[in-house]
């Protein structure tokens, strides 16, 4: 990205609001994600953590407020606007495994359609990044194929393709059966540790104590609390938190 | 007239007509194909004004019957000096309507395709035209392979619109009007070409469904 202040935050939300309708589903949200720092976002559903997320690379606009990626404005529309989302990697809840391509291709498309990588390559690359997430074996497959921990994995691998300066997660693994959440989180705990920039949209609080480096708690479209990770489990500071977390921990 | 004597007679007529009624179909078709996507392309682009204008074009030709179509392009055409000679008035006329067909059809297979996966390609860096052309123009293609095989057929059936000008070789359905006007071929002369509309209805209906298997997309 031209211009890029490397003291900046990676990623930087100041005073963000937005409203679906009549509901405010963000208000006046302020986070900054330094380089290497993984950031779980908690909270219960409808609290906003999944809009928060979709704002960072606009797939949801906003109303007020600024975002700043590594201290640029994030473009409104067009080809700038494309240009920063290829440096953001995003995985979904549900995948979105493009359904009428292999593996392989799913996680070649971006390079070679967005980077401009010769097929060769994209495909040389493609293939470590699908031995690193453990589905190699499966690149000529086409995702209805695959498990659901499979398909989140490819995924993930197709995001990595594009060399992100940061990922984004949205729930990646709540639409997952329990037996397949591990083989997903293992991926994400992996590429933490190997310095990746992350904001995580969880509900695994295991996850959360083992990887964050901060944990930001959202309830009803605000951030009520941001700490390190022990300190917000065991000493909450806001009713909602240890309302949420006793919710939680009831069984 | 029996067949024998209808088939020693007009045989070769019946041949030319059946060729003729499969060079229009594969003309029509092809073009509905190409026209199908440009309509839907404008029905699914970001800017209200060509979407809206996809839209008429789909209202306007799907709701308006093939005959007052091509009664328009042969006798009121040529009154705006566009005078378009016959073979071509039904193949425009036959496209202009199963285009909008078609379009539908590419809108419901579209629409099978869910917004993640659109969601996924923005996220990569792909602009309008890469998803449309790489992400949804393809699903939308290999979903439509059965509903297309039915606009194939009924686009075929469609070219009998042909029997309403004089074409030569005269199509299908026109050569029985032409032998009838000769001899007494009766419904013998119909069943004929009727039975050469079966045979490839079918054949197109078989090809459509063996497509469909293998470019079907799993979900």
């Amino acid at each position: 990205m031209p211009g890029t202040d490397t003291a900046a935050p990676v990623i930087e939300m100041r005073h963000v609001n937005k409203t679906f309708g009549n509901l405010q589903v963000l208000k006046d949200i302020n986070l900054s994600v330094q380089t290497g720092e993984v950031v779980v976002v908690i909270g219960p559903s409808g609290s906003g953590k999944s809009t928060l997320c979709r704002t960072i690379n606009r797939l949801e606009s906003i109303d007020s407020g600024e975002i700043l990626i590594s201290g640029e404005p994030l473009p409104e529309e067009g080809s700038e606007l494309a240009a920063v989302r290829a440096e953001l990697g995003m995985v979904f809840q549900s995948f979105n495994l493009f359904a009428h391509m292999d593996i392989l291709k799913n996680v070649t498309i971006g390079p070679t359609e967005v980077l401009g990588m010769s097929r060769e390559d994209a495909e040389r690359e493609a293939m470590e990044l699908l031995e690193r997430v453990g589905v190699a074996s499966q690149a000529k497959k086409v995702p209805a194929q695959l498990s659901g921990g499979q398909q989140q994995r490819v995924a993930i691998a197709r995001s990595l393709a594009m060399h992100p300066r940061a990922m984004l997660f949205d729930e990646p693994t709540s639409a997952l059966d329990p037996e397949m959440i591990n083989e997903v989180l293992d991926v994400m705990v992996n590429l933490a540790s190997q310095g990746m920039t992350m904001i995580v949209v969880t509900h695994e609080m295991n996850f959360a104590r083992r990887v964050a480096d901060r944990v930001v708690f959202m309830a009803d479209g605000e951030i009520l609390e941001e700490g390190a990770p022990e300190e917000f489990f065991e000493h909450p500071k806001t009713d909602r938190a240890r309302e949420f977390l006793d919710s939680i921990r009831g069984h | 007239m029996g067949f024998t004597e209808l088939w020693s007679t007009y045989g070769q007529n019946y041949i030319d007509a059946l060729l003729t009624t499969w060079g229009m179909t594969l003309v029509c078709f092809a073009l509905v194909m190409v026209i199908a996507v440009f309509v839907t392309v404008l029905r699914v682009s970001p800017f209200k004004p060509l979407r809206w204008l996809g839209d008429l074009y789909v209202q306007i030709f799907r709701n308006i019957p093939g005959v007052s179509l091509l009664i328009i392009v042969v006798y009121a055409l040529p009154y705006l000096n566009v005078v378009v000679d016959y073979l071509p008035s039904v193949i425009v006329t036959v496209v202009l309507v199963a285009s909008a067909f078609g379009s539908e059809n590419f809108m419901s297979g579209i629409n099978t395709i869910g917004v993640g996966q659109i969601e996924a390609a923005r996220s990569l860096g792909m602009s309008f035209g890469k998803i449309l052309r790489r992400i949804v123009i393809p699903q939308a293609l290999r979903s439509t392979v059965l509903p297309m095989t039915n606009l194939f057929i009924a686009v075929m059936l469609t070219t009998a619109l042909g029997s309403q000008v004089p074409l030569d070789p005269p199509e299908l359905t026109g050569v029985v009007s032409y032998i009838n006007t000769r001899s007494t071929g009766g419904i013998l002369a119909f069943a004929v070409s009727a039975l050469g509309y079966v045979l490839t209805a079918l054949a197109i209906g078989f090809a459509g469904s063996r497509l469909d298997r293998k470019v079907r997309v799993l979900r």
